[in-house]
């Protein structure tokens, strides 16, 4: 009975999957077009899902084992089951390997269950609750008619009854693993997942690599859409990332935007781009909604829409994309690798660009942008004046220098004139031969390109690269990660290739070259915290701890640091765009610095220091790691004395 | 003249010389007369003067010479007056005359018109209706022209040109001066130069003989060109007359003013809510901050006094405010002329909001914040009690006119 | 309002930045054109005067206008000839601009010149429109200080507006580039006043110094010595509430505020 039964359920499931498969394609093939590698992405595939896939989610070992036992079973299982009981091969040897591979994704399939009793509040519920349940019912199912097969029991074992339960298993298992798979149930995660790994948006992301930079728009071809207003503007490979998200919530954990209570959940708004996809409302939607301010969160299944309409007022509200920091949390969370911040901001450049619609503050920022080159509207004249006294070299006078310093619009800021003071008096100390751009640097455009003005970026980017193609130098250091990560991972797209360090990593290269002579911090105990535009951004955690330790410094580490840092709200134009929230970033920030009872943070970014010392008083002390150094300096002043000391004498004989 | 006591030898030698003419005018004042009962009288409070280090003389040697007397005499000096019997030509003056008097900018505009009328012409002061002014002639008005009637009441450019025209055809001044202000003044007079087809100066800032400087552009260019004919003059334009008197003669029109059809009809001032007032306009702001633990009663306090509400950022971050009222360098820069800051320790950013503030009063329970030290007033206490006083004194005051009016 | 039976010109001009100079949209015509996009809608008129080649003029297109029309003059020409022309010839009902330019003379005379010309009512710092109806519109006048004053004028009429007008939206870069530059040629009638007159860098003004007119030299050192005013101020500590609160209250009697 099932073994006449069952080849027809299987090949039938397998034809629907497939038309399924088609569906799904067509719907991705709504977006632009993009330039992949195709077969060698196909290719690399099943490496990047071992290797690289499998390094993110092993930051949770339970979860992580449990996937490999289940997601390897469960592959294994349909290949075998096909092979079994679709083509009727019931070879002894195969049964036996169906039996312990379902046996295994029946294991993994019961940690799941078990992981789902009391799931936390990142996870999606609704149909993901029935998952476990659904592996459960296949691999149990499909272990007991394998059972004869195998020759342990006999061929019509159990009768009817045990046939019919055991039919309505294999239709239930059938059921989700392959039409799921394709007709959007929670297994449409490991089809798409799978072919966005292949056809990934930022290949240099896998085998260890990094890709962090935005990608430009091409503002020359009048035809194509400035940002992205419809889900079809997307490429059609954003889609099919939209497509592979597993609704983990691992995102909405480590957005310090839905922490704070600001309109953003990641999760929802990828889940938004699928619903945009495909069309419909996200009243399916069983994860935790967006934040609002009374705390109930915005109420779901409002807000719909397709790939034809505009997402924004449609889909998600404009004041979801602006929440954003751009901290790249999420990313880095993802274990699907989805780039949700090249989402956000492709959505931003569409309302900036086309809208003008920046919120707040943000309008005016662009426009001082675009008529000062800096984002306060001071005259570009007094970008030097913070060096008044300084004596320092202008690359026009000197053409030809080792370090050529990019000061960044922190000139402009008081406190930040602190920092730069304290660099320029490091840099002194350890002879460095290094020169400014003065008057001829401009803004290196961070703020108007995460706030989605293109245009502005791209003019200032140019004139900033112009600029340096005047000069010869072997490094760019700056002491804004901002400009860091700009200079060195934007600037590229507009044929400007130059070594950039952050000063931190600058200064730890000159004290273990011998070159500074530092002495001990005194006193108070320091943590550091992780600039996301330093770590996350650019996989510099390193250095900057290698700074204190030789400043005799014990960090004592927040629970959030490192790649796990917890952004201070300063990035991706938040401050600017200031979407009210149930408490502030940068409070919740301190609140990190606190608990480990440091009386100093230790900082790297003109950004974090400003937001962070925005925190009402009493809180720890923030100082700048090139201020710790400058401190801690030995005076080399010392020499000179004696020698003048010594000469007297002669003269008196 | 100065109040410090000096010697004055001559006087005292004067006192001493009974021969000397003046010798009785330098006798000291009666101390003790006879009275009409043949009572003794005296004066105790007469006698003696207040030394150097505040202590009271009494000097018998004839030294003291009622300098007290000489020195208040010299307090209500008359001012010289310059008399222009008949003038050889006239400057014209249009005042804007806030509130009925003459204000610093009008001021400045006559000391300007004495200097361009010299010593042959006449500063003609133009004014349209009522006035409170009582010292045009020490403000430098030599004839003063009042244009009254209805039509020039209330706001009524159109009729005032026409009694310019009116004034210009009797008197043909060599210059019209007017204030280039938001108070009519930069209105009226280019209405007025529109309809003369005459070209102003405007903006101006400096006349120096034949030249006149004047703004240009957004404020970042001078510019300096022959003195036209017609001046629109900024505040400080030159330096007020305050050496001479001056007649005040009043002039009248010969002929009517002709009138002109209203095209512009007004319907009178708009009850404008302070809180509604744009932050950077406001004339007076009450603002809150992070020592505010009552904020409705912040909120009453300032509907008490009539102010526009303004916040620090803590405030504003912490949701009791909106963003649109922030102040301080990443919010509005205020103009406001009285600025209270209840609760605000006066971070950087924010004092540089308030830079262009005239007068600062400061609520807080911390002497030392940063805020107290830019304030004019500050009061050390606790917010809620100040504010809930300030409400109930609001009150007293407000009541208490009332009472005065009826 | 109906928005369609409304033909509003705004007139525009080429601003510079105030700390850097740059060209930019000007602040106040940028106004003009928010208001004229709030009262019109798609009937707005966009009117420049000057060099089309400028591409700030993008700026306004940005703002969602379509097409700018651009009476092509070189600098120094007056653009008053061809304005009024242009704006006779419309049939437009209200005319707005800014209430000065900020390049060049910025004298502030081009509306009430036009206002003549046309023999028009000009109304001075609209801060809204509130009605139109039967020929005339009831506005709001701005005065200083966040006042307000209601007037009632008829039709077509010129208005300038100041800074109380609604704040301009955002310039977006997409419709600034895509926005139509419809330039007309017109007979150039140069400025001669202004072409003879000197622009320079502004000279900052002096703070006016008190005038100390000391008859005697103690009176003068005096003077010189003294604190300045306003300096340091008064600190009530120590005083009860009711004590301190009318302190405050005298100041502000003092200063007007409260009345």
């Amino acid at each position: 009975m099932l073994n006449t039964l069952l080849p027809i359920l299987l090949f039938a499931a397998l034809g629907l999957a497939l038309i399924g498969v088609l569906r799904r394609v067509s719907l991705w093939r709504n977006g632009r077009a993009a330039k992949v590698d195709l077969l060698g992405g196909l290719l690399a595939m099943p490496k990047r899902y071992m290797v690289d896939l499998h390094h993110v989610v092993a930051r949770d070992k339970y979860i992580a084992n449990t996937h490999v036992a289940t997601a390897g079973g469960a592959v294994a299982s349909i290949i075998l089951a096909i092979l079994v009981h679709g083509f009727g091969l019931h070879n002894r040897v195969l049964g036996y390997a169906l039996l312990l591979m379902s046996a295994v994704m029946f294991v993994g399939a019961i940690f799941m269950y078990l992981r789902r009793r009391h799931p936390p509040s990142r996870l999606s519920k609704g149909p993901w609750m029935r998952l476990p349940k659904s592996l459960l019912a296949f691999s149990g199912s499909f272990f007991v008619v394998t059972l004869p097969v195998a020759g342990v029991l006999p061929a019509n074992f159990g009768g009817w009854l045990l046939a019919i339960i055991l039919g309505i298993g294999l239709l239930w298992g059938v059921c989700e693993l392959f039409l799921g798979m394709t007709w959007g149930g929670p297994m449409k995660h490991a089809f798409a997942g799978a072919l966005h790994l292949a056809w990934h948006r930022r290949p240099e992301r896998f085998g260890g690599g990094r890709s962090t930079g935005l990608k430009p728009l091409d503002l020359t071809d009048r035809t194509a859409p400035l940002g992205v207003e419809k889900p079809k503007d997307f490429t059609w490979n954003q889609l099919l990332g939209f497509d592979a998200c597993v609704q983990c919530g691992k995102c909405e954990a480590a957005c310090p935007a839905f922490a704070a209570g600001q309109p953003l959940n990641p999760k929802k708004l990828i889940q938004d781009m699928v619903v945009g996809l495909a069309g419909g409302t996200d009243a399916n939607f069983a994860g935790s909604p967006y934040p609002s301010l009374d705390g109930m969160g915005k109420p779901i299944g409002e807000h719909g829409g397709n790939p034809h309409q505009p997402i924004v007022n449609g889909l998600v509200d404009a004041d979801t994309l602006w929440s954003c920091t751009t901290c790249r949390a999420c990313v880095e969370e993802c274990p699907m690798m989805i780039e949700h911040v090249d989402a956000i901001v492709d959505m931003r450049r569409h309302l900036t660009l086309e809208k003008g619609a920046t919120p707040n503050k943000g309008a005016e920022v662009l426009e001082n942008l675009i008529a000062t080159d800096n984002p306060g509207g001071f005259a570009p004249g007094g970008r030097m004046n913070w060096a008044a006294d300084l004596n320092l070299e202008v690359m026009s006078h000197k053409k030809t220098v080792d370090v050529l310093f990019w000061v960044g619009d922190g000139a402009f800021d008081m406190r930040n004139q602190r920092t730069l003071r304290a660099f320029v008096k490091v840099l002194k100390a350890a002879r460095v031969d290094f020169a400014v751009l003065g008057l001829e640097e401009r803004d290196s455009g961070d703020v108007a390109r995460r706030l989605g003005d293109e245009a502005t970026f791209q003019m200032l980017a140019r004139r900033n690269i112009q600029t340096l193609a005047q000069y010869d130098f072997k490094r760019i250091v700056t002491c804004d990660p901002h400009s860091f990560h700009v200079l060195k991972n934007e600037y590229g797209a507009f044929e400007g290739h130059y070594v950039v360090q952050h000063h931190s990593t600058y200064l730890a290269e000159l004290i273990a070259d011998g070159a500074l002579n530092v002495g001990q911090h005194k006193g108070t105990s320091v943590t550091y915290h992780d600039p996301c535009y330093l770590g996350r951004y650019n996989g510099e955690y390193q250095a900057p701890r290698d700074v204190l330790r030789a400043l005799g410094i014990e960090v004592k580490e927040m629970v959030r640091s490192g790649f796990r840092s917890r952004c201070c709200g300063g990035g991706g134009g938040a401050p600017i765009t200031d979407i009210p929230g149930k408490q502030r970033i940068p409070d919740m920030r301190m609140d990190d610095i606190r608990e480990t009872g440091a009386e100093l943070v230790a900082v790297g970014c003109p950004q974090c220091t400003a937001m962070l010392e925005g925190v009402v008083e009493p809180r720890p002390m923030i100082k700048d790691i090139a201020e710790l150094v400058a401190d801690a300096l030995f005076e080399e002043t010392a020499p000179a004395k004696p020698a003048a000391a010594r000469r007297e004498p002669a003269e008196a004989h | 003249m100065s109040d410090i006591i000096r010697r004055d030898p001559r006087a005292e030698w004067i006192a001493r010389n009974r021969l000397h003419p003046l010798h009785a005018a330098m006798q000291p004042a009666q101390t003790r007369w006879m009275g009409p009962n043949g009572v003794l009288r005296k004066n105790v409070h007469g006698i003696g003067f207040i030394g150097p280090n505040g202590v009271k003389r009494i000097d018998r040697s004839g030294a003291q010479q009622g300098g007290a007397i000489k020195r208040s005499v010299s307090v209500d000096v008359q001012l010289p007056l310059h008399r222009i019997a008949t003038p050889a030509f006239y400057i014209a003056v249009v005042p804007d005359m806030v509130g009925g008097r003459l204000s610093s900018h009008d001021r400045d505009l006559l000391g300007l018109a004495h200097g361009l009328a010299g010593n042959e012409g006449a500063v003609l002061a133009v004014i349209f209706g009522e006035h409170k002014e009582t010292a045009f002639d020490t403000a430098g008005v030599d004839r003063l022209l009042i244009l009254e009637g209805s039509a020039f009441s209330g706001y009524s450019p159109e009729q005032r040109v026409q009694g310019l025209r009116a004034v210009d055809n009797q008197f043909d001044p060599h210059h019209w001066l007017l204030p280039d202000s938001r108070n009519g003044g930069g209105e009226l007079g280019r209405r007025f130069a529109a309809s003369l087809g005459e070209r102003p100066s405007t903006r101006v800032w400096q006349v120096a003989g034949e030249q006149c400087v004047g703004r240009a552009g957004a404020g970042t260019a001078d510019l300096s060109r022959p003195v036209s004919r017609l001046i629109l003059a900024q505040a400080e334009c030159a330096e007020p007359v305050s050496e001479t008197r001056h007649e005040a003669l009043p002039v009248e029109l010969s002929t009517a003013v002709a009138r002109s059809l209203p095209r512009i009809e007004d319907l009178g001032a708009v009850a404008v809510d302070p809180a509604l007032i744009p932050m950077s306009e406001a004339e007076f702001i009450f603002s809150g901050g992070n020592g505010v633990k009552d904020w409705p009663l912040f909120h009453r306090t300032a509907v008490a006094l009539g102010a526009t509400e303004g916040a620090s950022r803590v405030a504003v971050d912490d949701g009791f405010m909106g963003r649109d009222r922030q102040v301080g360098a990443s919010g509005t820069w205020v103009t406001a002329r009285v600025y209270v800051a209840v609760g605000i320790s006066g971070a950087i950013q924010h004092l540089q909001g308030i830079g262009a503030c005239d007068k600062v009063v400061a609520i807080n329970l911390d002497p030392t914040c940063d805020m107290i030290k830019r304030a004019d007033l500050s009061v050390i206490g606790e917010s809620a009690a100040i504010l809930e006083a300030l409400i109930e004194a609001v009150d007293t005051y407000r009541n208490g006119a009332k009472r005065d009016a009826a | 309002m109906d928005k369609s039976a409304l033909h509003v010109i705004s007139l525009v001009s080429v601003g510079a930045h105030p700390t850097s100079g740059r060209p930019r949209r000007a602040e106040q015509d940028a106004r003009a054109v928010e208001l004229g996009l709030q009262l019109a809608g798609d009937n707005l008129h966009v009117l420049h005067a000057g060099d089309a080649e400028e591409p700030a003029l993008r700026g306004y297109l940005g703002m969602g206008v379509d097409e700018l029309h651009v009476l092509a003059q070189p600098p120094g020409a007056d653009a008053l000839p061809g304005l009024a022309d242009y704006i006779r010839e419309s049939g437009v009902q209200l005319v707005l601009t800014g209430s000065q330019a900020e390049t060049g003379e910025g004298s502030g005379m081009l509306p009430y010149l036009l206002a003549e010309k046309l023999g028009w009512p000009l109304v001075v710092g609209m801060a809204e429109v509130e009605s139109m109806s039967n020929g005339t519109a009831q506005v709001l006048q701005a005065l200083p200080r966040g006042q307000r004053r209601r007037l009632k004028v008829r039709l077509p009429f010129l208005a300038t507006v100041d800074n109380s007008a609604p704040k301009p939206r955002q310039s977006a870069y997409g419709p600034a580039q895509r926005g139509l530059l419809d330039v007309e040629e017109i007979d150039v009638v140069i400025d001669e006043v202004f072409a003879g007159a000197e622009l320079t860098p502004a000279k900052p003004r002096p703070k006016r110094l008190k005038v100390i007119k000391a008859k005697s030299g103690a009176d003068r050192m005096k003077a010189a010595t003294a604190k300045a005013s306003g300096g340091g101020g008064q600190v009530l500590k120590g005083v009860t509430a009711q004590e301190g609160a009318a302190a405050i209250l005298k100041l502000l009697v003092e200063e007007g505020v409260v009345r």
